[in-house]
């Protein structure tokens, strides 16, 4: 009785294999010839950290996307955040729905868009990027084409494009007299490296009294305030280095408080002059952005490096 | 451990034997004769304890802050995981009434305090901590009428019922105190009062929010907002009827807290057609923290307090008291900066507050200005703000509020609240070597604000009262 039993399972474990082999040799045999939506019908996801600052969002964000629209008419421009804490108090406080990176694949996916370019408004190729392609990565072979545009530090030779459309709207840039602090995120992310490089070039191209900072790593305020020291100016202009001048812009970096980066350098005894202006809202940013699309298009990688 | 178990067990038995009893008697509102603290709690499970609670976890933030305001926080061996305050109870250890009931039960509460909320929310939990023998209280005043009776069943629960006496009575002389400063403004400031940015929701007339407008002297535009559900302070409002009294809004308030937040001065200012609103157009936009105004802790007439400083800036923030020609403390420099600045009283909006290190000063950390002292709000706000000097001394934090205010201090106050040209040609300061912050007193002697005796600045000379007043009038 008991052996019949034994007997009975193995034979149905055995059985059960065997199906689950085939099952599986026939999926992949289909993933192979997978619907890939439409080559012509072509999209530009532009990927933000997001903000829950509405204003703010349309004059940075909100223009960037506006530039490629108008920049490529045969392409719709789709949007989508990376972080989720804003996506859902966009969705409770607003009742405005916008898609993670995820979400934004799949609805590309299920529009029938075969051609797609996924370009970010991150400032460097640092963890935010990465986690975006990883999520993107699973969906490389559900179009015909998915392209990665840049971020707008990701080589040297954008630093001074960079340079030069910060200092097209930056007049302070040009006095003598005054020294511009940008302020950026900082990161443990060994793309840290970037804001060293950054303010580098800017004293290459002869703006002695630009500095660069960052909220959370290197270089920190101690580092700015012996730059500030050494420059003898007595006029800051405190400028965040941020695609969206947001919650860090507000408070750490502008905020009238303790341990703020206006408040510390005025301590200091600066003419502390904050603009609260994210990067997104300079044009020659959100032309840049535009031209990194265009690279895209025209680049033959279909994955990103 | 064995001896514990005996206890509890014991003490479970009796419970059940009184239970029962009571129940016998056949009728449950019949109170146990032979239990020193008996009441019905707002579960509506009758409380039998034949002595004050010893070893308590506290799981709603209001009432970990209620026992230190007692005298009792020496009786708290558990907090809510969000509380934060009074800045010592971030130091106990942190419970969760959503987590495992084991780690409550493994500490060993003779006491468990909930609130209604938590009983509806994790029924299961409150089950498994009485199963154990421990004594779960629920309580919750839902309206500004039921504090008193609620502080007091909490004075009961730690035996300081004298000491609630005590308080209570503080706590209704300033509120009468503050409601009696403004009785006699015949044009009221009209207010709305937002709780919650999603729908634009205010609150419930006879909450404590609610309430604090009217004693505040101010008239709730919103007074007959119905609540959005039974036992709740939200009511509904909504952005369109906002808007139909955008001329009528003196004063707009949001409230913020981790659940149910009002918006920001940001986004208030930037919703559609906000701009029209009378408060906003005037900037008389202000953000409360919900635990000053909506919790019912002794705290409330901080918030109270706040509300008259938005609605009657010249009367609340009068510094008649201050002018005079002493020599200025720094607790009186604290002071006449909030004052004079109209500062909002500094709360950390934050439950992982103390999680991380912060830049500057840490809340509540100075050694000699403790949460339960007066000058408390003022000073913190004051060093929040950034200008104000203190100092860390091997680790520990000193704000030393009865030093003299120099005139050095002053003028670094000065340049930090203002904004000043930074000067062109300095003048000679015969002794800017003495001086610190030589860049800061440079400017603002050349601006006219300081002026030099004997072409000297005399950095460390103690300033008065009146001195303090009149440079930071000009700011």
């Amino acid at each position: 009785m008991k052996i019949k039993k034994i007997l009975a399972a193995a034979i149905a474990g055995v059985m059960l294999m065997g199906v689950c082999a085939c099952g599986s040799t026939k999926s992949d045999s289909e993933s192979v010839a997978i619907k890939k939506g439409d080559a012509a019908k072509q999209a530009i996801l532009v990927v933000s950290f997001g903000t829950s600052y509405n204003d703010t969002r349309e004059k940075t964000i909100g223009a960037i996307e506006k530039k490629i629209e108008a920049s490529f008419p045969d392409y719709d421009v789709k949007r989508a955040f990376t972080s989720q804490t804003i996506i859902d108090k966009l969705k409770e406080r607003d009742n405005e729905e916008i898609d993670n990176v995820t979400e934004a694949m799949d609805h590309l996916i299920s529009d029938g868009y075969g051609t797609v370019i996924v370009q970010p408004t991150h400032v460097m190729n640092g963890e935010e990027y990465d986690q975006m392609i990883s999520m993107c990565k699973p969906y490389e072979d559900k179009f015909v084409s998915l392209k990665f545009g840049k971020p707008m530090l990701s080589s040297t030779k954008y630093y001074e494009t960079v340079i030069n459309a910060v200092a097209a709207e930056t007049e302070a840039m040009k006095q003598a007299d005054t020294a511009v602090v940008f302020v950026g995120h900082g990161t443990e992310h060994y793309a840290n490296s970037t804001y060293a490089a950054l303010a580098y070039r800017f004293n290459a191209m002869g703006y002695k009294n630009t500095f660069v900072g960052t909220v959370e790593a290197f270089p920190d305020m101690d580092d700015v305030k012996a730059k500030l020291k050494d420059s003898g100016v007595k006029k800051v202009v405190l400028l965040p280095f941020m695609i969206v001048a947001g919650d860090h812009a507000t408070n750490d970096i502008c905020g009238e408080e303790e341990g703020s980066w206006y408040t510390e350098l005025k301590k200091e005894g600066y003419e502390v002059i904050p603009i609260k202006k994210g990067l997104g809202e300079y044009a020659g940013l959100q032309d840049m952005f535009a031209s990194h699309v265009q690279d895209a298009i025209d680049s033959s990688e279909e994955v990103a490096e | 451990m064995k001896l514990q178990y005996i206890k509890r067990l014991l003490s479970f038995v009796l419970g059940v034997i009184i239970t029962v009893g009571v129940s016998g008697c056949g009728s449950n509102n019949h109170q146990p004769n032979n239990a020193v603290i008996n009441f019905t709690d707002d579960d509506g499970n009758i409380v039998a304890m034949n002595a004050p609670a010893e070893r308590i976890i506290s799981l709603y933030s209001a009432h970990t802050e209620n026992i230190y305001s007692l005298g009792a926080g020496d009786k708290l061996i558990g907090n809510y995981h969000t509380a934060i305050y009074p800045p010592e109870a971030s130091k106990l250890d942190m419970f969760d009434y959503a987590a495992d009931p084991e780690k409550i039960i493994a500490a060993n509460p003779d006491v468990v305090l909930v609130r209604p909320f938590i009983t509806r929310k994790t029924p299961d939990n409150i089950k498994a901590l009485k199963k154990a023998g421990i004594t779960v209280i629920s309580l919750y005043p839902d309206t500004f009428d039921s504090f008193d009776d609620y502080i007091n069943k909490l004075a009961k629960v730690c035996g300081k019922e004298d000491t609630a006496k005590e308080l209570l009575e503080k706590f209704h002389a300033e509120l009468l105190e503050i409601s009696e400063q403004t009785e006699d403004i015949s044009d009221k400031q009209k207010v709305f009062f937002e709780t919650t940015e999603t729908n634009i929701r205010t609150t419930t007339d006879d909450s404590m929010a609610g309430r604090a407008i009217g004693t505040a002297g101010g008239e709730n535009i919103a007074k007959t907002a119905k609540q959005s559900e039974s036992g709740s302070s939200i009511a509904e409002f909504g952005a369109e009827k906002v808007l139909m009294n955008a001329d009528n809004i003196d004063v707009y308030i949001s409230q913020r807290g981790a659940m149910n937040s009002g918006g920001s001065l940001e986004s208030i200012a930037e919703r559609d057609g906000f701009d029209v609103i009378k408060a906003v157009k005037n900037k008389r936009v202000y953000t409360i923290n919900e635990k000053l105004i909506s919790s019912p802790t002794f705290r409330y007439v901080k918030g109270v307090r706040e509300i008259e400083r938005f609605l009657y800036p010249e009367i609340a923030d009068n510094l008649q008291e201050y002018k005079t020609d002493e020599i200025a403390t720094k607790k009186d420099f604290a002071d006449i900066i909030v004052k004079s600045q109209h500062m909002p009283i500094y709360v950390p909006s934050s439950s992982k507050y103390y999680d991380s290190e912060q830049k500057g000063h840490t809340f509540g950390m100075f050694e000699d200005v403790k949460w339960t002292e007066e000058s408390f709000d003022n000073i913190e706000t004051a060093v929040n703000s950034g200008s104000v000097e203190w100092e860390k001394v091997d680790g520990k934090e000193y704000y030393y509020p009865e030093n003299a205010v120099t005139r050095e201090e002053l003028a670094k106050a000065v340049f930090i609240l203002g904004d000043f040209k930074s000067a062109d040609n300095t003048m000679t300061i015969g002794d800017i070597a003495d001086c610190e912050n030589k860049r800061i007193i440079e400017t603002l002697v050349s601006n006219g604000v300081f002026t030099l005796t004997n072409g000297r600045f005399e950095p460390k000379k103690e300033v008065t009262k009146n001195e303090v007043i009149a440079a930071l009038s000009g700011v």
